[in-house]
């Protein structure tokens, strides 16, 4: 007898394996066996190629890999060639030329002059005029903080900028030069629907070619100027919400490097063979700040307000604890909000606060908190005071930081009711509208959360300024002395001048203590070292290798299985800015085929998917017939 | 003349009398025909220790641990003094679970209640009234079968949160707990509603209803009185189903991060068991106790409900 | 079939789908904390780059009638806008990369699940009573009474991270297999192995027990006894009467399925970082990108809508008695 039943799902199963095969990703990657494939796993995915639309440490260490930038940042943070090999500054301070290297070329052959340089910044100093922005806005503040006037172009070889201050600020930029030929069609009306695809063109050492929702892909600049690592192809991998998969992966061999595992995790990595985990010191903190704002809002208590309260609330925080539970040691104890990262410019302020309840009793009895009836302490217009923590839900460390602090601030009779927010929730609620009632608004006591600085200090100190109210002041402090500092660092002319306003801010800060920094968090990282080895961090003492700023360490890797290290893979020899032109010796490494380009997908597998399921739909309906049939035979 | 003789008992009160006798006896053969059902009286049995446990956590295991309270190492496995082992903060996690389960159950129960009170509102009446509020009942319970639940929930939640905002506490529950409660019931009440208003509309037609209108009764109470109580055993069958199905709801929208950290739920706990990393350090102890409670206890409502189900609404048997 | 029947539920199935992108606008407007200020952790950000995002997205409109409008023409025309997360990018595009892991892998696991859950019902069924019976029968109700991560948790952790027989996540291995067409099929096998099979444990449960009361309901049957009088063998009778008996239902199954195996997409994709929607929910809704959360809304509830729609049209053909 015939079974129908088996027949068809059998028929219906086929069919569908059929549709998946052909729904198989249209990139039939061409591989030559001895390709070598850095893989690297970190948290974030990627938002945009277009380096003036990304908001992600991502993004930024994808297009630090694709462009240069005029200076890049070296070993230690310092100007080294990027774009431009070498660069002077008039004596009056107001005028520096950089040389374009010689006989350079944009990953497509095209020839890299000063033109491309003058396009990229007039396109920022267009933008940004009347208070315009470039795409996002992120990259904007390199060239408005270094006071720009005018960039032009003498001759191919040199670049004029002029300012209208002495400022140093235009070697540590971070606006990539892009070619002129691929965007020249871009204005600031319409970067934000410039998604520049792949394969993505730049002075970079290498160029993506590829980008998915899971992974960017990049192979060997061939034109390249300088040194390339010993990897021919970079693939950045994303684990969105799901670090422990990409811990696991690590362990697996699936990837090469990983940035930010959990704590947990990373101290298993450490004991992990052939692997270094590394703990670094991060460009960042994170805070407890407070609602500070003077002039209304939903703070539940004036206490609030008092510098004389946040102060003696900063004694009955115990950061090493802090430290040592959460991070699991991986940090150090916060003081000023330039982290010490910043060795040039992080002073630690006088009179440090430490943890000591008895201290902070007296403190608070002095400034006029006594404690009411049941031990809660009462505020200046004899309300209990108790104390509203919102955390965001992004990291689950900072509700664990809130349980703490609920129990120290218990303990000197401030009672805390903590809650974990969403992201957008807490944003709104620390963001003040001045278009709105005040009434409703800013309704919060405290916050934990945290920040990441940029290779300049101005970033975190400007957070603090009144101007920030309303976008990134988490606090709604206003010092108008700390403004006016603010602004004298900033158009200072020397570092030491700039240095001695600087602590003034950090001292000022500190003792007004809108945010207790409780911790500048560390950076953990992991490698494998049997496959790729010449490691280096950045900084060197102290530093990791990748995620940090610029991508020059992913030009010094050497492969590791070689028995003698091989020399590092040069595209160009270096010409120097002395010379006449080099002749560009051929590329060494054999360059992958490249392959279909873009992200998005084609109808092919939708119309195919579509197919399937019709086949299985008539599937049901002719067995569900012959049911009919078959009963009808029956009876 | 002699005193009145006492007047015979009212013919209300003697019908009282006897409905309550019924009442009894139907009572004892449920209790019955119920305890002949392996697999409901083992659930039914699970479902008490754990609503034991769900009442009083701190007399079995003490107050919830904090991560100042906490009691041993970070993230070490089960020993004698840790006898589910530790969390990452080095807390109990036999501690956790325990004090989860009030978490979980309490959600659980409320959500239930949410849900089963608008299903059986909604199918009550639009299977009794009809017409063109029936059409209209329908049509939106339609709707809210066919929305993305899950994403639903993960959308409300902030919303609702924003809007009540500022207190934490609602009668010694959190707020963040009970915008999950309000979630799970949003997106749970529709296909109860169906099933009642399917029985509803049944009951709707028997002799004593038809009787009812006859006499003159308002919908009301006609609802009230006579649809309901045949209604209830469906009610009750289809509760213990929902009580399940809103523990495991509960449980994924906190693995996904609805949870509220300072009230740890079962999934809860195993959010934080995957941000820290458990699986891939080997910390079993972290992700196995919370999950086993949640299947025993999810099975129980289930075993429960389906032999409820099979004694409350007998489906005719052929006899072989 | 009749064509007023048919007609009711197209109709409603249209309403049903107007009201759902309704809701979905006003929905999303509702969320707290705009796309613009969510871009606000960065400290290089200021009140004016927010305000030029705020007008690039149209946010700065007043809600009703402008920005509700421009949506519902927007819609209607397929344009589904751009996305706020990924910059520049077609919400549609967005969608299209992250459908078919999605479909593959639920639509696989669906299959696997009737396929082995009408198999083992089945059998146990006719044994009822024995010993597969009642392992079947708990093993399903254990595993209905587990939510999908947590069998997920487990696989991983046994098979992937324990025995390392399989890789832990993704879908593909990049600039992995040897290229050719049977390698990178195997590769995509091996990272689709562990996410399916937790899909199919999950579903498998309502498969086994419906197939199973279906074939004891059928066993007890008049015309059963009168077929075995007539020499059918137990098989035939299984085939022909009990298995469409179940399908039904089934049917039936599959389109309520729908709804809450998304629910659990989005768990099981994170634990298993498999790049589609339920993933890409996550991330859209930790940026808030409106047109993206929008769309996944959209075309969820749509696809539940039409698969009702199908099953409804499926019964109304096959059953005369749900067309009056």
């Amino acid at each position: 007898m015939r079974s129908p039943l088996r027949d068809r799902i059998a028929r219906t199963v086929a069919a569908f394996g059929l549709a998946l095969a052909a729904l198989l990703p249209a990139a039939t990657i061409v591989h030559a066996k001895d390709i070598l494939t850095l893989r690297v796993g970190t948290v974030e995915a990627l938002d945009s190629l277009n380096p003036f639309e990304t908001a992600l440490n991502v993004g930024y260490e994808v297009f630090t890999l694709n462009y240069d930038l005029l200076v890049n940042f070296g070993p230690n943070n310092d100007p080294v060639p990027g774009f431009a090999d070498s660069w002077t500054q008039s004596a009056d301070q107001l005028s520096w030329t950089f040389h374009i290297r010689d006989g350079m070329k944009w990953s497509d052959g095209q020839p890299a002059t000063s033109a491309d340089v003058v396009y990229t910044y007039n396109l920022e100093l267009q933008g940004t005029k009347n208070g315009g922005v470039v795409g996002l806005g992120y990259l904007d503040p390199y060239l408005k903080d270094s006071f720009v006037t005018a960039v032009s172009a003498p001759d191919p070889s040199h670049v004029v900028i002029t300012t209208s201050r002495p400022t140093s600020k235009l070697t540590h930029s971070y606006i990539p030069i892009v070619p002129q030929h691929i965007w020249k069609n871009v204005t600031p009306a319409n970067i934000n629907d410039f998604l520049n695809n792949p394969p993505v063109v730049g002075t970079g050492p290498y160029q993506v070619v590829e980008s998915t929702s899971q992974y960017v892909r990049l192979t060997r600049n061939r034109y390249y100027w300088g040194k390339q690592g010993a990897e021919d192809e970079i693939v950045i991998q994303y684990y969105p919400s799901a670090p422990d998969t990409m811990v696991a992966a690590f362990k697996n061999n699936e990837l090469d490097y990983i940035h930010s595992p959990s704590a947990e995790s990373f101290n298993q990595l450490k004991t992990a063979p052939n692997t270094v985990a590394l703990a670094s010191e991060g460009n960042g903190f994170t805070q407890l700040n407070y609602n500070t704002y003077t002039k209304g809002g939903g703070a539940s208590t004036t206490a609030l307000q008092d510098p004389l309260f946040r102060q003696a609330l900063g004694y009955a925080i115990d950061k090493p604890t802090l430290i040592q539970k959460v991070l699991l040691g991986y940090g150090t104890p916060g003081s000023t909000q330039v982290p010490p990262w910043e060795k040039a410019w992080h002073t630690e302020p006088n009179d440090l606060r430490t943890f000591d309840i008895a201290k902070s009793n007296s403190l608070l009895d002095a400034a006029g908190y006594p404690r009411g009836a049941d031990g809660t302490r009462v505020d200046k217009q004899g309300k209990p005071i108790n104390l509203r923590l919102y955390t965001p839900n992004t990291d689950p460390s900072y509700a664990k930081d809130a349980q703490f602090i609920q129990d120290w601030f218990g303990q000197v009779g401030i009672k805390v009711s903590a809650q974990v927010l969403d992201e957008g929730t807490l944003v709104t609620d620390e963001a003040l509208d001045t278009t709105k009632p005040i009434k409703t608004q800013l309704d919060y006591d405290m916050v934990i959360w945290g920040w990441v600085g940029d290779p300049d200090p101005n970033a975190l100190l400007q957070i603090l300024l009144t101007s920030s109210i309303g976008s990134t002041s988490d606090s709604q402090w206003s010092d108008p002395q700390y403004d006016a500092l603010y602004d004298q660092q900033n158009e200072a002319a020397t570092d030491a001048e700039r240095k001695m306003y600087m602590d003034q801010m950090q001292q000022i800060f500190y003792d007004a203590a809108p945010y207790d920094i409780l911790y500048y968090d560390n950076n953990l990282d992991a490698y494998h070292t049997d496959k790729f080895a010449g490691w280096q961090n950045q900084p060197v003492q102290g530093g990791a290798p990748f995620f940090q700023d610029g991508s020059i360490n992913y030009t010094l890797l050497t492969d590791a299985t070689l028995a003698t290290p091989a020399p590092s893979v040069t595209a160009n020899p270096a010409p120097q800015s002395s010379g006449g032109t080099v002749a560009p010796a051929p590329s060494v490494a054999p360059a992958p085929v490249p392959t279909d380009t873009g992200s998005s997908g084609s109808p092919l597998p939708l119309i195919v998917g579509i197919i399937a399921i019709a086949i299985l739909l008539v599937g049901f309906i002719g067995l569900t017939r012959r049911r009919r049939a078959a009963a009808e035979d029956d009876e | 003349m002699t005193a009145p003789m006492p007047a015979p008992a009212l013919p209300e009160q003697r019908v009282r009398n006897e409905r309550l006798r019924l009442r009894l006896q139907a009572i004892r053969t449920f209790g019955r025909r119920f305890a002949s059902r392996p697999d409901g009286v083992i659930g039914i049995v699970v479902l008490l220790i754990f609503t034991l446990l769900a009442i009083a956590p701190d007399l079995f295991v003490g107050p919830l641990q904090t991560a100042t309270t906490a009691s041993g190492p970070s993230l070490s496995p089960p020993t004698a003094a840790n006898l589910l082992g530790t969390d990452e903060l080095g807390r109990d996690i036999l501690n956790l679970t325990i004090h989860g389960t009030r978490i979980s159950m309490v959600i659980g129960f409320l959500a239930t209640i949410v849900t089963i009170f608008l299903g059986a509102l909604v199918g009550i009446v639009s299977g009794y009234v009809g017409g063109r509020l029936d059409t209209i009942l329908m049509r939106i319970t339609d709707f809210f079968l066919v929305l993305p639940t899950f994403v639903l929930a993960l959308i409300l939640a902030p919303i609702i949160l924003d809007l009540v905002g500022a207190n934490s506490e609602f009668f010694g529950i959190r707020v963040t707990l009970l915008v999950i409660v309000f979630v799970i019931g949003v997106t749970s009440w529709a296909s109860t509603a169906r099933i009642i208003r399917s029985q509803a509309l049944s009951v709707k037609e028997l002799a004593f209803v038809g009787r009812a209108r006859v006499i003159g009764s308002g919908p009301g109470h006609i609802m009230w009185r006579h649809i309901l109580p045949n209604v209830m055993n469906l009610i009750v069958a289809n509760t213990v189903l929902v009580f399940g199905g809103s523990i495991l709801t509960e449980t994924t929208l906190s693995f996904i991060g609805l949870g509220d950290p300072f009230a740890p739920s079962w999934g809860q706990v195993l959010n934080a068991a995957e941000s820290a990393g458990a699986m891939g350090l080997g910390a079993w102890w972290y992700v196995v106790p919370p999950s086993v409670c949640i299947v025993l206890v999810v099975l129980a409502f289930t075993l429960v409900g389906s032999a409820l189900d099979d004694v409350l609404n007998p489906r005719l048997r052929v006899r072989r | 079939m009749g064509g007023r029947y048919f007609i009711r539920k197209v109709a409603g199935a249209c309403l049903t789908i107007f009201m759902i992108v309704i809701l979905n606008f006003v929905l999303f407007r509702m969320m707290p904390g705009s796309p613009d200020r969510i871009l606000l952790r960065n400290p290089n950000v200021t009140a004016d780059s927010m305000a030029a995002a705020r007008a690039r997205w149209g946010l700065d409109k007043p809600l009703i009638p402008d920005q509700l409008v421009d949506y519902l023409q927007a819609t209607a025309a397929g344009d589904l806008g751009f996305s706020f997360k990924f910059h520049g990018e077609d919400v549609t595009d967005v969608l299209a990369d992250r459908i078919w892991p999605t479909v593959i892998l639920f639509g696989l696991g669906e299959i696997l699940a009737i396929i082995f859950g009408l198999a083992l019902g089945a059998y146990s069924g006719w044994r009822r009573g024995g010993p597969i019976d009642y392992i079947g029968n708990g093993i399903s109700l254990i595993l209905y009474s587990m939510p999908y991560f947590v069998i997920g948790i487990l696989i991983l952790g046994v098979f992937a991270i324990g025995l390392h027989w399989f890789p832990t996540s993704g879908m593909l291995t990049i600039g992995g297999g040897d290229g050719t067409f049977g390698g990178q099929l195997t590769d995509f096998l091996a990272h689709l192995a562990l996410p399916v099979t937790t899909v199919a444990i999950g579903l498998i449960g309502q498969y086994s027990i419906l197939m199973r009361s279906s074939v004891i309901e059928t066993l007890g049957e008049d015309y059963v006894t009168t077929a075995r009088g007539k020499g059918l063998t137990s098989a035939r009778i299984l085939r022909s009467h009990a298995l469409p008996n179940a399908l039904l239902p089934a049917v039936t199954l599959i389109a309520i399925n729908l709804g809450y195996v998304i629910g659990g997409a989005i768990t099981v994709e994170v634990v298993f970082n498999w790049p589609g929607l339920g993933t890409l929910t996550v991330t859209a809704l930790e940026a808030r990108d409106y047109p993206v959360l929008q769309g996944i809304f959209l075309l969820l509830s749509v696809s539940v809508v039409l698969a009702n729609l199908i099953a409804d049209l499926i019964y109304g053909r096959l059953d005369p008695r749900v067309r009056s």
